[in-house]
């Protein structure tokens, strides 16, 4: 209530009408003479304003009041170039730029990528542009992992489940977005490991304060995946080959018919691994010494396979929409089970598959004032467990016959899902003039989960439903030549649940809950920004958000996470604060950027995952409040746009502040830190690129990154002999690369080594992630 | 410091037996010594931290060695000390002298350990052979000191499968399938049973039932009685009893809590279950009479209201029951859990006092908090709004005093006496 009070005095605060200017769009393409188009080349616009960076296919695009303008563009390279303009309606403009033979050292270059821009924003953001990392064997998993306060977790090699924690905050308290619509909605096989990387334009990772555009009910924050939309033909082929058997390859490509602006965009991406990597000492018994000995041994039942293609065909820029598009997708994903929540459970033939078909329309379009967009979703997913072979085996491959199955030793059992998606999101803006815009969002998630058993008769089939609707309004306003932006959001989250599974009660809690039933909750936040000069800027927020617990962690995955229908939604305090800026020195040469963040989350029914070890499964519980605080940072160094550093580290502190069980008694684990989380980890990456060796258009990248993560408890910290508890080891891994560019980026070869010294690495305990492995990448793109 | 005391008595009583002798013109009638008697042992604390386990649920246990329960003992905790289990062993545990037996959470072996230090000692594994059997989910009986005989229904309950081990260096001796045959209208059995050894007739007995499939088929038999002799493991009967009831633990044997226990006179007792007409649960403590395979239909041992979940022989014959009363709730976390002197000769039971007044009901279902050694049962109550307590029952002066205490937060799961390793 405090909190909403101060929102209110605060949004009053600010309700002073400004003129009613009308603003227009300016957008255009900065490019040399030859007509090729100039990557993150400077525009800045009239005295004092802030610039604006091009894209790495030279498109800008800004708001600005009716009026007339003078700008300068600037680049490296070239030779800066003024130019005019008169706004009274949206326009397009193209700026050429000569290059300056000369010297590169007069070019004023700010830096000021769309991703930069966007940190720059209100929220506390990690925007990562993918195009330096298109070239390169990796995911969007170890891209974003290696951004400042963000920590993948992953069971395994590729294909393995994975945990995202942003700002300590747990995986699931993350929500992922595709293009602003939730990235579920491609089916349950397409994660951060397998969404095709050529489709992609950058990530951005909202931590802890999610925009409202988002309608999401993330709590410790969103990963949003913005897809290439830029207006050009293209083809965008890859084929990566890695240790382990390791294969993937993707298409994509857009294509305008001539004449039209009518757009097809397929996609293509396939991706398998054999993980067969070696797992460093597991027991395994010896008959000669009549007992189990710790030896080295290669998994053996760890396949993946994924597929994904998708084709999206629409208009853009005609009368009645600025794009509309359908889409169809179609995702596979076949995956061997090898180990249980631990790796002393061996499985050598379980295994899960799932394939699911999406379809898709969306629509946006601007008039005047006002924008309107709108999402339509609908996938069909269907996973199988299958688990038939009543077998025990051993990391040496051999098997024994077992009285039971593999994954809980009971019956035989084809387990099926069947989980329909529904979504719709739709949005409306309107912008009263350059000062004040309103935003209203709505998103329904509607999620079924029709269950039964191929094979075990004894199996009680169900069918439970999860509806959420999300309803969010947004205040923007920003003043001082949009020095200070500031927005204020409030949201409604109501949760609908229709629970029909009733067996293994006192696993599920099915007997505890009402089968169906209708909350609703409240979330309301505020972020603001004020740039004070290019090298220092603030911003902080704050939101209280409700994140309602995934189908995952309520229904479970049919394989190691069993359900929980009595989790109740999390809710949560979230405030950030933050300094951050860009310094230009040495006459443009040198770049330094810096951002430091703290946070604070207060968070009541915490959901976090739990491991029985006895069991081999995880379930979701609720932690009663946990308190977690913290800070990242972020040092990047650039030098002539060849030398590149930077450095980033995370600390956070969370505690379990449930003074009492829930039968009165005082709790032992008050005050503790909460277990089983990294807590402090960082990355340094650095990178040096040749230009010109064997002709002019070719580019040469050295890279290596370390990461290092800080050791921590399986178990609560101040309970049993220190010496003997469980432990996930410290982590130390070194990955080099190096690639090759020719032909003006049309060809492009990397060579890559993770994990150069082979170090034991494992994030979860007892669960062994790949040692050093190697890959090589050949990338094709035409435009 | 146990052996320093130990040490000290005997010395004592050594000196004050040669002085007697020599006072003595006349020998002393030789005093039989208690076979009963353990010198050198340990408590071992099992601990959950988070709530009460059973039923499947995970919480962290932790384990803490400690030579005394009396009074005069510091305040236990755990912080600092203590071992981590988790990982490697399940609460759900056999016990015998100084070695702790169990298919331990990898559910690919039979294993013996010991806890010392705060850790876990490996004394010796063995792979499973042909019978493979699930963590906790199994029943046992000891034939001899060396011959630990594990049973439990196979994976789809269909069989019972059952496997003899030398608990010396745990060698498999032998393997089989019980001779059972499915009850009509029945599809499969009760997860593990219970399973019992009675040493004056040499025989086994298992105590099982048989239901229809799935995880809520309804039970088609009453508890079954089959008697199976150990060298050959033939099933020689298997009889209904004549009530229609249930054993109270169906799923994990007596690796929580003993439910059978067998007197000085060879009678064997079950304490089972019945489902009232009026859908409450109510208990029985049914006997075998020594020499005998059937129950005596004229005999229950426990005729109060609600369940007993676990019962401890004390010697005299005389146990210690815990039972719950249900009006105080039937839930794990309940404070309905008492405990209760049974007289079994008497039949009858009464709930133990200290200073005149019954002890405060404590919460957790499963597992046993409590243990007998040297005529001394040593009872752990977790009662609300008070720090866990240790009650100790002397059976032979019948008076309860207070016992050690532990801190706040921790959850008793079992109180395990442990010889220690000469």
């Amino acid at each position: 209530m405090r909190h909403c009070f101060l929102l209110f005095l605060i949004l009053l605060g600010h309700l002073y009408i400004q003129a009613a200017v009308p603003t227009y769009k300016l957008s255009g393409n900065v490019a040399d003479r030859s007509g090729e188009s100039i990557p993150y080349a400077t525009i800045t616009i009239g005295n004092g304003k802030v610039p604006v960076m091009s894209d790495a296919e030279g498109v800008f695009e800004l708001k600005l009041p009716a009026g007339d303008y003078k700008g300068v563009a600037t680049a490296t390279g070239y030779k800066p170039a003024t130019f005019e303009v008169k706004l009274t309606q949206d326009r397009s403009i193209k700026i050429v730029l000569d290059e300056d033979a000369v010297a590169l050292k007069g070019v004023s270059v700010y830096g000021k990528s769309t991703a930069k821009r966007l940190e720059d924003g209100a929220f506390s953001v990690n925007a990562v542009e993918i195009s330096p990392n298109l070239n390169k064997m990796v995911t969007l998993n170890d891209i974003v992992d290696r951004t400042a306060g963000v920590k993948v977790r992953r069971e395994g090699g590729a294909g393995s489940d994975f945990d995202l924690t942003i700002n300590g905050m747990s995986g699931n308290s993350i929500r992922y977005f595709i293009d602003g619509v939730p990235l579920e909605s491609k089916g349950s096989g397409l994660t951060l490991d397998n969404v095709p990387l050529n489709m992609v334009e950058r990530v951005e990772l909202y931590k802890g304060v999610v925009p409202s555009y988002l309608s999401s009910d993330a709590l410790g924050g969103a990963v949003n995946i913005v897809t290439k939309k830029k207006r050009q033909n293209y083809l965008d082929v890859s084929y990566g080959i890695g240790s382990f058997s390791t294969h993937t390859g993707e298409i994509s490509g857009q294509y305008y018919i001539p004449g039209t602006s009518v757009a097809i965009r397929p996609t293509f991406s396939v991706n398998y691994s054999k993980n067969d990597y070696k797992m460093k000492g597991v027991e395994v018994w010896s008959e000669e010494e009549d007992k189990y000995i710790f030896t080295d041994k290669r998994r053996f039942h760890d396949d993946y396979r994924s597929l994904f293609g998708q084709i999206e065909a629409g208009v853009t820029d005609v009368k009645w929409a600025d794009q509309f598009f359908v889409g169809f997708s179609y995702n596979k994903l076949d995956k061997d089970i090898q180990t249980g929540a631990m790796q002393n459970k061996v499985y050598g033939e379980a295994s899960r598959n799932s394939h699911s078909y999406n379809v898709s329309a969306r629509y946006s379009k601007r008039w005047d004032k006002i924008s309107t967009r709108m999402n339509l979703s609908h996938t069909w997913d269907h996973s199988e467990t299958v688990d038939t072979a009543f077998r025990k085996y051993s990391w040496d491959g051999t098997w024994m016959p077992s009285s039971g199955n593999e994954l809980n030793n009971k019956s035989r059992t084809i387990r099926v899902y069947k989980r329909p998606l529904t979504i719709v999101n739709a949005g409306v803006d309107y912008e009263l003039n350059e000062h004040h815009t309103f935003a209203l969002n709505y998103m329904l998630n509607r999620r079924g989960n029709d269950r039964h058993d191929e094979i075990d008769q004894y199996f009680e089939p169900s069918n439970d439903v999860v509806t959420k609707h999300i309803v969010s309004a947004t205040y923007s306003q920003s003043f001082f030549n949009q020095r200070w932006q500031t927005s204020y959001f409030i949201k409604d989250y109501i949760n609908t649940l229709s629970i029909k599974q009733s067996d293994d009660i006192t696993i599920t809690g099915s007997d505890k809950i009402d089968a169906e039933s209708t909350k609703s909750y409240w979330g309301a936040g505020v972020g603001s920004r004020y740039i004070f000069c290019d090298p220092v800027a603030v911003k902080a927020s704050y939101e209280h958000s409700v994140r309602l617990p995934l189908s995952r962690e309520l229904l479970g995955n049919g394989t190691t996470v069993y359900p929980n229908l009595t989790l109740s939604p999390e809710t949560s305090n979230n405030y950030n604060a933050g300094v951050f800026g860009t310094w230009f020195f040495g006459e443009g040469m040198h770049q330094l950027s810096y951002e430091v963040n703290g946070f604070i989350r207060h968070v009541q029914n915490y959901i976090r995952a739990t491991v029985s070890e006895r069991e081999g499964m995880m379930q979701y519980v609720n932690e009663p409040a946990i308190d977690v605080k913290g800070f990242d940072f972020e040092l990047s160094y650039f030098w002539r746009n060849r030398f590149q550093v930077s450095v980033n580290g995370s600390w956070s502190d969370a505690r379990d502040l449930k003074k009492y069980k829930s039968d009165g008694n005082p709790s032992a684990t008050y005050k503790n830190r909460v277990p089983n989380r990294p807590w402090m980890f960082g990355n340094v990456e650095a990178s040096y690129t040749f230009r010109n060796l064997l002709d002019k258009t070719d580019v040469l990248r050295l890279g290596a990154a370390y990461q290092y993560i800080h050791w921590y408890y399986l178990n609560w910290e101040a309970f049993g002999a220190a010496s003997t508890k469980a432990k996930i080891p410290t982590q130390n891994i070194t990955d080099v690369s190096l690639t090759y560019s020719w032909h003006s980026d049309r060809y492009n070869v990397s060579l890559e080594c993770n994990n150069i010294f082979d170090r034991l690495a494992y994030d979860n305990y007892m669960l062994q992630k790949p040692g050093r492995s190697f890959a090589a990448k050949f990338r094709l793109f035409i435009n | 410091m146990r052996k320093v005391k130990f040490l000290l008595s005997s010395f004592m009583a050594l000196f004050l037996a040669f002085g007697m002798t020599s006072c003595s013109d006349d020998d002393e009638p030789n005093v039989p010594e208690d076979p009963s008697i353990i010198q050198d042992y340990h408590f071992d604390l099992w601990v959950a931290l988070d709530r009460h386990g059973g039923m499947g649920r995970d919480v962290k246990t932790l384990v803490r060695s400690v030579n005394s329960l009396e009074a005069d003992q510091p305040e236990i905790t755990f912080q600092g000390v203590g071992t981590e289990v988790n990982s490697r062993l399940s609460l759900e545990t056999i016990l015998k002298g100084a070695y702790y037996y169990q298919v331990p959470v990898s559910g690919d072996r039979f294993a013996k350990y010991k806890i010392t230090n705060n850790q876990i000692e490996v004394i010796k594994e063995r792979r499973f052979q042909t019978n493979t059997f699930a963590t906790r989910k199994y029943t046992h009986a000891w034939i001899d000191d060396k011959t630990l005989l594990i049973m439990a229904a196979n994976g789809d309950a269909t069989k019972i499968i059952w496997t003899k081990l030398n608990a010396d260096d745990m060698t498999i001796i032998s393997e089989g399938t019980l001779g059972l045959t499915m009850p009509e209208g029945a599809e499969i059995y009760t997860t593990s049973g219970i399973l019992t050894y009675r040493k004056s007739d040499n025989k086994l007995f298992y105590f099982y039932y048989a239901k229809k499939g799935g995880a809520r088929g309804k039970r088609v038999t009453p508890m079954m009685t089959a008697v199976i002799d150990p060298s050959t493991m033939n099933v020689e009967s298997a009889t209904p009893c004549f009530l229609d009831c249930e054993m109270v633990g169906t799923a994990y044997g007596e690796l929580l809590q003993t439910t059978t226990i067998i007197d000085d006179n060879n009678n064997l007792y079950i304490a089972c279950v019945t489902d009232d007409a009026d859908g409450t649960e109510h208990s029985h403590l049914l006997k075998i009479p020594a020499g005998q395979t059937t129950f005596d239909k004229n005999y229950d041992g426990f005729k109060v209201d609600g369940k007993l979940i676990s019962v401890m022989y004390v010697g005299g014959n005389k146990a210690v029951g815990y039972a719950r009363d249900d009006q105080y709730g039937t839930g794990i976390d309940s404070f309905s859990h008492y405990y209760a002197l049974l007289d079994l000769n008497a039949a009858t039971s009464s709930p133990i006092k200290y200073n005149g007044e019954r002890l405060a009901y404590s919460s957790g279902r499963f597992s046993s908090r409590m243990a007998y050694v040297n005529h001394k049962a040593y009872i752990g109550v977790d009662a609300e709004g008070k720090k866990p307590q240790i009650y100790i029952y002397d059976v032979q002066t019948g008076q309860t005093s207070l016992g050690a205490t532990m801190a706040s937060g921790y959850y008793f799961e079992q109180i395990r006496v442990v010889e220690d390793v000469k």
